[in-house]
């Protein structure tokens, strides 16, 4: 028990002191996950809609895929892009194995289907003639689209918030295409797991007290958004 | 009729879920005229409307504009402009009544003060000064469906299609909301009202009858 309050003392002191070290690992991870959901939501905004609103077969089927794709483990992921990346894999010319780059495609192929499965659900809680007026009354393909993301703009950010709380506590793909490189590959959940392993607990901790801070305000954030979106409708 | 030929439409056919809901051999639509497409529910009135506003495509048929004769998709592009089509419970956007009448005209690119003085002027015709500002979503049903023919009419369609505009109001509502067709109407605007009750309210010029998908 002592050690552990004298683990957490020194953890809160490594954070509010600055420590570098620390805070270039919190900086890291949310760099990497910023751009992640930030190059997936287009892709993602795009699919949920032709899911939505498009008229195709298998439509149905791609539904239940993407449902399904949310609970790919993490560490699933991080293998099979691994053995795409690796020197000898099919991209292994591009030598992005170990670098932010690799983790960022990482965490955009974790994100998308969590994004498009939640962005389909807030678009099916929009009435349905939603489309068709903004159509009717002269929108195109893209300004309609503009139109009904405004409507279910709560939705929208919910989707974007947890796909964002997903993969900035990921630790199984960034460790294996990552390399946990320190000043580099180094994010939050494979410090926390590196540290841990060493028994520096300190470090583990305050990286640890970081994320628990960050899941309770996104949470925050998604519950605030869906009470909006209920009142609204 | 002596009335000029706005469209025509021919072998229009439409099958939903292996079912033809729509056989409509021949269908003209005159410049200028108030029509009402009578017939019962799920007679096809509805998925005729929304082919005629291009909202969706029928599984074949050809389209007549201007004398030209084209596929429906083509048609559409051409004549998309010119239609307005309005749901039996209308949608307006989360946004107040003002911004709600004037989407339509910001997606045709007109100026802010242009669009601001077609607003105020359409927002006195319908009578909807005080509620201009209001979320339209906190409207009553009355209320709902004059602003959404309001923000029909302002954009000066060559078409207007309305789909059972007066279902499920009061008696009050669906005095002010005829009013306001009649008013459509007499302004030159080619007016088709679909419905299930009685089509003299509308005081048509002509009744087009429906039944099981095809014109009577």
């Amino acid at each position: 028990m002592d050690g552990l309050i004298l683990a957490s003392t020194e953890a809160l002191k490594l954070l509010f002191t600055g420590d570098p070290d620390t805070w270039e690992i919190v900086g890291i991870s949310f760099l990497v996950s910023f751009r992640a959901i930030l190059f997936i939501v287009p892709l993602a905004l795009v699919v949920a809609f032709t899911l939505a609103y498009g008229e195709f077969p298998g439509r149905r089927i791609l539904i239940t895929i993407f449902n399904s794709m949310i609970a790919i483990p993490a560490v699933v992921v991080g293998l099979l892009l691994y053995m795409l990346l690796y020197s000898s894999g099919p991209f292994g010319g591009w030598r992005l194995l170990f670098t932010q780059t690799a983790m960022i495609i990482g965490q955009m192929i974790l994100a998308f289907p969590l994004l498009v499965a939640m962005t389909h659900v807030a678009l099916q809680g929009v009435d349905l003639n939603a489309w068709q007026t903004a159509r009717t009354l002269g929108a195109g393909t893209v300004r309609a689209m503009f139109t009904i993301m405004r409507e279910v703009r709560f939705g929208l950010i919910a989707a974007i918030v947890t796909a964002f709380g997903r993969v900035v506590s990921e630790v199984g793909c960034s460790i294996m295409v990552g390399g946990n490189i320190l000043h580099e590959t180094r994010n939050i959940p494979t410090a926390i797991a590196l540290e841990t392993s060493k028994g520096n607990f300190e470090q583990g901790i305050a990286l640890g007290a970081v994320l628990i801070t960050l899941a309770l305000a996104l949470n925050f954030v998604v519950a605030m958004f869906r009470g909006r979106d209920r009142a609204r409708h | 009729m002596n009335a000029q030929e706005l469209i025509s439409f021919r072998n229009i056919r439409k099958t939903l879920l292996r079912r033809r809901v729509l056989d409509v051999d021949e269908m003209i639509v005159y410049e200028g005229e108030c029509a009402v497409l009578h017939g019962e529910n799920g007679a096809g009135k509805s998925t005729l409307m929304k082919i005629i506003a291009g909202l969706i495509a029928p599984d074949s048929g050809v389209v007549k504009i201007g004398g030209k004769t084209m596929s429906w998709r083509l048609a559409y592009r051409t004549f998309r402009k010119e239609v307005v089509y309005l749901h039996q419970s209308p949608f307006l956007f989360d946004r107040s009544v003002a911004e709600n009448i004037s989407y339509g005209l910001q997606t045709r690119g007109l100026g802010r003060n242009i669009i601001r003085d077609k607003v105020e002027s359409a927002i006195k015709w319908a009578g909807l000064s005080q509620l201009a500002a209001r979320n339209a979503r906190d409207l009553s049903g009355g209320e709902k469906q004059r602003v959404a023919l309001t923000r029909a009419r302002i954009l000066e369609p060559r078409l207007l299609l309305l789909d059972e505009p007066t279902s499920a109001m009061d008696h009050e509502s669906r005095e002010q909301t005829f009013e306001l067709i009649r008013d459509l109407a007499d302004s030159g605007i080619t007016v088709y009202i679909s419905t299930h009750e009685s089509a003299r309210f509308y005081q048509p010029d002509r009744i087009i009858k429906m039944a099981r998908g095809k014109l009577l």
